[in-house]
């Protein structure tokens, strides 16, 4: 049986629920089921945004146990495979769904809660917070996505296409580089420039194609 | 072309739940669509009104309440058009008076009453479980567990509703409108549906005395056929299974309930799965219970199906214990986390090893994380008008908001709602409170969707009782908090077709509102002596216009029809004294702060600003300008 369990977490405006809505078309496209519940932001900005990613399906011959194939659009506590967090503080607040073995991808760029601003609270330090999220699983990624993103495409429209190509390169998902980057090619605008900043995460992750 | 109007059976999309149910309303070839947008269930009028081109022969309408919405889907179904409608969970209680008549009345073709509930209050201010209101409806009452059954069930409820002449009521929890995933789809009808015909029926449509005791007798009469049908109609099922201790469950709890099974190594469970929960079956339950110790029933809220499963099996004289909200919360919203953790232990199962390492280290590594609240859009007027606000009255008042984006203002930095209930509780609560309390200037404000929803028979009762009340309308011209539907107030498309917009200021001068000033929020200066203009006169009903459209949409608007230059504001670092009026007491996202050793100064991300003006409008030492414009050719090559 094949089960695979994304959560991307960010903020409302970070494009967590377009990169959910990417990989799960890519998941169609690869044959596969796939569901997951959004949590959007309570107004349309700031808030905490989550996207659900489950991919399930059978390799040819199994038959289908309704009792283990039925699946929610929630992952449970300790149930995400990767975990894909636009901000840092966003991915230690959803960390409670990371087991041993999971793979973390963290854009290095903090934004600061109003609570923060007002001193009401303290916002730790990013060294604190990736030695906390390596205490739940070595597979911890560090990149500044939006530095990343500034620097290769002068615009900050790549962080989700980068993030795509890192999550092709640094985890097992069952769907293939083809169906991603054909979803790329249908659901983003400029191909060529989005292609690219997938193959710039693939290449960051040592997975880019002059390497396969 | 529209991936819901695809007509090649069998294909799978990826489809929204809210889309599943539009798909099912195309396949059962509606013909009427009514809605008062409202999270979660709003996509599903957005939908509709993006589907116009493909399907012109459904009217769609954002209507302007509930009441209104479920009364126009009435009408259309009397005519024999098949017809929706749909709101959130609260929006019951609007079209409660309406529906309730559905039943005496009966369809002429199927109508069918979507509702979007929100166990857990995620977008609203009550967690209200509309199941109850098909015990004095007698509505029948469908709950679809996924995003395949959302569509499916909307399919088969209008046929349901035709059989049994009653409307049909899906209701649907946020966790599954909001759900993405694959959808198959099935064909959509050959022939729109044609041109309805009403056609006179006093037995049925004329509630008078003993005409209304009838048509009562027969809206239980035809739930109770359909309650003996029930298990006949392919909407409930059984997993079977050897285990002696039973589940009953319905909607999403379902799937829940079987991932919390699977993961706590329960596999010999019986679980009966109910898509009908209104009207149950007696003999379909009593035939699950045979030979079960006991029976569990997972649901939200208050346990409507738990009530009925209890005194159907006490009628069929059937004993064994039914556990549901003595193990169950009855507020909150489940999940497969609270559903493991209560099972495990009457189950005598452990919880996963993964799941205890991760919640020892989440306890020790994750606990004092700053919140993350909401806080209104870069560029949004309603920030500006609460800076405004605040100011003016420096939160000497009592405040008195409504339901929007607006709420958000109860939030740091703001701070301004004194009490958050129903739609349009300025108005009412206003009046009673400046009646009777003493020494109280009460401050009132509304968004101009809330306003024509329910607020203008209250505005009328205030000024008829000369009620002593400030009243500001944020007129921002659209829905925006549940994405952006058109309001009574929307002036322009996105794309620039122009709208006919309501006049408020017309609809105050001929209700008797003689004191009607209006601003543009973002001059804060102006804005602020308006509304303290307003707090000294001290007499009647005096209302502010604060008119500017919501910042989403004009950005989308300018978007597609692009200036020849672009605008910078900038803060002088040179000027700035780090007062904190920009930073904390307007709390802008795009105005940020920088630190460089052990001092730091304030910035505005350029690529963040929408050039709103309003930090430059108010800011006391002049620090923060329009400091440049370049031609946007000039930028680009850059």
């Amino acid at each position: 049986m094949i089960r695979y369990d994304i959560l991307i977490c960010g903020i409302g405006g970070q494009g967590a629920i377009t990169l959910g809505t990417a990989l799960k078309l890519a998941a169609i496209r690869a044959g596969l089921s796939v569901v997951g519940a959004e949590r959007r932001g309570g107004a349309q900005r700031e808030g905490v945004v989550t996207s659900n990613v489950r991919y399930r399906g059978t390799v040819p011959g199994e038959a289908i146990d309704e009792r283990a194939m039925t699946v929610s659009g929630l992952i449970p506590t300790a149930g995400a495979d990767m975990l894909i967090a636009m901000e840092p503080l966003e991915a230690l607040r959803h960390a409670q769904y990371l087991h041993e073995d999971s793979v973390v991808i963290v854009n290095d760029f903090p934004l600061i809660p109003v609570a923060v601003r007002n001193g009401d609270a303290v916002y730790p330090t990013t060294e604190s917070i990736y030695a906390r999220l390596r205490e739940f699983t070595p597979g911890v990624h560090v990149f500044n996505l939006d530095e990343l993103s500034r620097a290769h495409f002068n615009s900050l429209r790549q962080v989700n296409t980068i993030s795509m190509g890192l999550a092709y390169g640094l985890g097992n998902l069952p769907v293939p580089r083809e169906a991603l980057l054909d979803t790329i090619r249908e659901q983003f605008p400029d191909f060529p420039k989005n292609s690219r900043a997938f193959e710039l995460g693939a290449e960051l992750a040592g997975k880019g194609a002059s390497r396969q | 072309m529209n991936q819901l109007a695809d007509n090649t059976p069998g294909k799978v999309i990826l489809a929204m739940g809210n889309e599943a149910i539009v798909r099912g309303g195309l396949e059962a070839g509606l013909g009427y669509f009514s809605t008062y947008p409202g999270t979660p269930a709003s996509e599903i009028g957005v939908e509709y009104m993006k589907l116009h081109a493909e399907f012109p022969h459904i009217h769609a309408e954002f209507s302007v309440n509930e009441h209104v919405a479920a009364h126009g889907a009435q009408g259309a179904s009397w005519a024999g058009i098949r017809s929706m409608v749909t709101m959130k969970h609260v929006g019951m209680n609007v079209a409660a008076e309406v529906l309730h008549f559905a039943g005496y009345t009966g369809v002429k073709a199927g109508f069918l009453v979507v509702i979007g509930s929100d166990p857990g209050a995620t977008s609203s201010t009550s967690e209200q479980d509309d199941r109850w209101y098909s015990l004095h409806t007698h509505l029948p009452l469908l709950e679809p567990a996924s995003i395949q059954e959302a569509k499916d069930y909307t399919l088969r409820a209008f046929a349901l509703s035709e059989r049994y002449n009653l409307p049909v009521v899906l209701n649907a929890p946020g966790k599954l409108c909001h759900n993405i995933g694959s959808l198959a789809l099935g064909s959509l009808p050959a022939h729109p549906a044609a041109k309805g015909k009403f056609e006179r029926n006093p037995q049925r449509y004329i509630n008078l005395f003993a005409g209304s005791v009838a048509n009562h007798r027969r809206a239980v009469e035809a739930a109770a056929a359909l309650g003996a049908d029930a298990p006949t109609l392919g909407f409930n099922r059984v997993i079977p299974g050897t285990g002696k201790t039973g589940f009953i469950s319905s909607s999403i709890n379902f799937q829940y309930l079987m991932e919390s099974l699977a993961l706590l190594g329960v596999t010999d469970a019986p679980v009966l799965k109910l898509g009908l929960t209104f009207p149950l079956n007696a003999d379909e339950i009593a035939s699950f219970a045979k030979g079960l110790d006991r029976i569990i029933v997972v649901e939200d809220l208050e346990g409507f199906v738990e009530y009925q499963v209890k005194w159907l099996l006490y009628d069929k004289n059937v004993r064994l214990p039914i556990l549901g909200k003595e193990l169950f919360p009855a507020w909150g919203e489940l999940d497969p986390d609270v559903i493991r953790d209560l099972l495990a232990p009457v189950l005598s199962r452990t919880q996963p090893a993964r799941v205890t390492r991760t919640r020892e280290l989440s306890a020790a590594l994750t606990k004092d994380l700053p919140p993350r609240q909401g806080a209104f859009c870069i560029g949004c007027p309603h920030r500006a008008t609460l800076y405004s606000i605040v100011k003016a009255t420096d939160r000497k008042v009592i405040f008195a908001g409504d339901i929007g984006c607006y709420t958000l203002s109860c939030l740091p930095p703001f701070r301004a709602f004194d009490w958050v209930t129903c739609m349009n509780w300025w108005v009412g609560i206003a009046q009673g409170r400046r009646q009777k309390v003493e020494g109280e200037d009460l401050f009132s404000y509304v968004g101009d969707s809330t306003f024509f929803h329910s607020g203008i028979p209250g505005l009328i009762n205030a000024v008829q009782q000369n009620a002593n009340m400030v009243l500001v309308i944020l007129d921002n011209k659209w829905v925006a908090m549940t994405g952006h539907q058109p309001s009574p107030t929307t002036e322009a498309a996105i794309d620039g077709t122009k709208m006919k917009p309501v006049d408020i200021k017309g609809l105050l001068k001929s209700i008797g509102v003689t004191y009607v000033r209006t601003i543009n929020p973002f001059n804060i200066k102006a804005s602020t002596a308006a509304i303290r203009e307003a707090l000294r006169t001290r007499t009647g009903v005096r209302v502010i216009i604060a008119e500017q459209e919501c910042a989403l949409q004009h950005g989308r608007r300018v978007t597609l029809n692009p200036k020849g230059f672009e605008e910078y504001t900038q803060i002088d670092p040179g000027r700035c004294q780090k007062c904190n009026e920009c930073y904390i007491e307007l709390g802008c996202p795009a105005i940020r702060r920088r630190d460089e050793g052990a001092d730091f100064h304030y910035y505005i991300e350029e690529t963040a600003c929408l050039e709103c003006g309003a930090c430059r409008d108010l800011c006391p030492n002049g620090a923060i300008a329009r400091t440049e414009i370049r031609s946007a050719k000039k930028a680009a090559a850059q």
